[in-house]
């Protein structure tokens, strides 16, 4: 427990730090292409249209407003993907810089994670105009809930964040491994498929549809497509579950990262 | 303004008994998960899995006092001042730091290469912990001690590594420490710049400052240190006057380096 909360002295007392941190990552994210923050708003669209190509027209198994059905998976997926793989390097790639100065490591992974919550607020551009354009009718006032549901993705993001930062340290298998467990998870989530879909997959594969069910993103995934593809309010229970989970594990993560920071400058 | 108290000036600055750094050998390799199943299944078979980087080291530096740390490469003098940093934790023994410290360990070791100087200089000053209105208030003393002119607002993977030196000595000792720890730095720069750098670490000693030095440049010792400690193999070998341990530091690398020539090849 003092590990946890010297853990929020470190990340309150360097909150500086982190904006700094958020905003120098932004800003280079912003610099490296021509584009800069427009892939923002182009990625997420060009994977959408993808999977709509590929499961649609190819496979033949969509649902009503496909594209919809999976833009509203794929820009939290993203989000996830890409703030766990910042946060994997976060801790390693500063490795000079732990060597020579004295600093809260877990301000690292922490500020990689909130980096990522600007790419989703920008991914609200194209759901928007995806909306306005093409689904009008599917407009609705639940969609006022989508930061309720990204409070709790932002939880339990962190909380794996924190500790796969950790663990890349001692294990640099962990950010090669990381990029096929992220694709093998985004395919065992509802993300391309419903829940309607998962059922009928346990009909005959019951271990891999236990697995899709207990999988954070279920209920994440499937809250988000309630709140923006078919305008009801979200399965809270479910909600709530994960939140509760992902404090739990947070609070893990954390006394983890704080148990093994001092190693780090040594390993390093 | 020192956030820790700086305490009576009779008091030592840094105090340091009994000091040991232990490093894991299975740790520092660079570590893959097929290491460590290979650990595992030979059931960690190696016994002499970590070595003494420092050890049994004792000393005090008071304030106004500047010790010099020397000694052969490997000796443990990085190690010793990570430590007095408080970068890495000591495995035994006891370290009190009296007063505001700030280390110049390896100069722009938190630069980021895509931001510009004065960006540079705000999130340096973070990462130092530097209370943000302060460094604010002195980044114009930085850029003018720096002396990087119109370059302030250049991204720093266009700076020369002299200009990168100047501005990561301008930004470390921009913060009146009570101690301060430099690790071979003074080499860097231009002449002009030496001599700046010079003066201004003369200026710290002088406010009743207390430094550590780690150096190869013999000169700094024995002209500016007025204590001087010789470490080799993570050992304290001798301590006292600069010039006696400067001599006693040549002799014994002379005899080293005889010893290496005398051996069949």
């Amino acid at each position: 427990m003092g590990l946890i909360r010297a853990a929020w002295t470190d990340v309150w007392s360097r909150r500086k730090l982190i904006r700094y941190l958020v905003s120098a990552d932004l800003k280079k994210k912003g610099r490296d292409t021509l584009f800069g923050n427009v892939w923002w708003v182009l990625d997420p669209l060009l994977q959408m249209v993808v999977y709509v190509v590929l499961v649609s027209i190819i496979f033949k198994r969509s649902e009503d407003d496909y594209a919809l059905f999976i833009f509203a998976a794929i820009l939290p997926w993203k989000w996830f993907s890409s703030a766990i793989g910042d946060a994997i390097t976060s801790v390693s790639g500063q490795d000079r810089l732990i060597k020579q100065v004295q600093f809260p490591k877990i301000v690292l992974p922490v500020a990689a994670i909130l980096a990522g919550i600007t790419q989703f607020a920008f991914g609200m551009i194209p759901l928007a105009a995806l909306l306005g354009l093409l689904y009008a009718d599917r407009i609705s006032p639940t969609l006022v809930l989508i930061p309720v549901v990204a409070a709790v993705q932002l939880v339990f993001t962190l909380a794996l964040g924190v500790l796969a930062a950790a663990l890349n340290v001692f294990f640099r298998d962990i950010g090669n491994l990381s990029r096929h467990v992220l694709r093998l998870w985004f395919y065992l989530s509802p993300a391309l498929y419903g829940a309607a879909v998962v059922d009928q997959i346990g009909g005959s594969q019951r271990l891999i549809a236990d697995l899709i069910r207990v999988n954070p993103f279920y209920p994440i995934l499937n809250a988000y497509r309630s709140v923006i593809y078919e305008g009801a309010p979200p399965d809270w229970t479910a909600l709530g579950g994960v939140l509760g989970i992902s404090i739990v594990f947070l609070l893990v993560a954390v006394w983890f990262f704080k148990r093994v920071e001092p190693t780090f400058a040594k390993v390093l | 303004m020192a956030n820790q108290p700086a305490g009576d000036s009779t008091a030592p600055a840094i105090e340091v008994t009994g000091l040991g750094v232990r490093y894991s050998l299975r740790l520092t390799r660079k570590n893959t998960l097929r290491n460590s199943l290979a650990h595992l299944v030979r059931r960690n078979g190696g016994g002499a899995g970590h070595f003494w980087a420092l050890r049994d080291v004792s000393f005090r530096v008071v304030h106004g006092e500047s010790l010099a740390v020397i000694g052969p490469n490997g000796a443990g003098k990085s190690t010793l001042l990570q430590s007095l940093a408080g970068i890495i934790q000591p495995t035994e023994g006891e370290i009190t730091i009296r007063g505001r410290l700030s280390s110049l360990l390896t100069l722009g070791a938190g630069f980021d290469q895509e931001l510009s100087g004065r960006e540079n200089i705000l999130l340096a000053g973070a990462f130092l912990g530097i209370d943000d209105g302060e460094i604010q208030r002195r980044l114009e003393d930085i850029v003018a001690f720096a002396d990087i002119g119109q370059f302030i607002d250049a991204a720093i993977k266009t700076y020369s590594s002299g200009m990168r030196a100047r501005l990561g000595f301008a930004i470390a000792t921009s913060v009146d420490p009570d101690i301060l720890l430099l690790d071979e730095v003074l080499a860097t720069g231009d002449q002009v710049f030496r001599a700046k750098s010079k003066e201004r670490v003369l200026e710290l000693a002088k406010g009743a400052k207390a430094i550590v030095l780690v150096t190869h440049d013999m000169h700094w010792v024995t002209e500016f240190c007025n204590r001087a400690m010789l470490i080799e193999h993570g050992k304290v070998i001798a301590e006292g006057q600069p010039e006696e341990i400067v001599r006693l530091h040549e002799t014994r690398s002379e005899e080293a380096r005889r010893s290496v020539a005398a051996l069949p090849a």
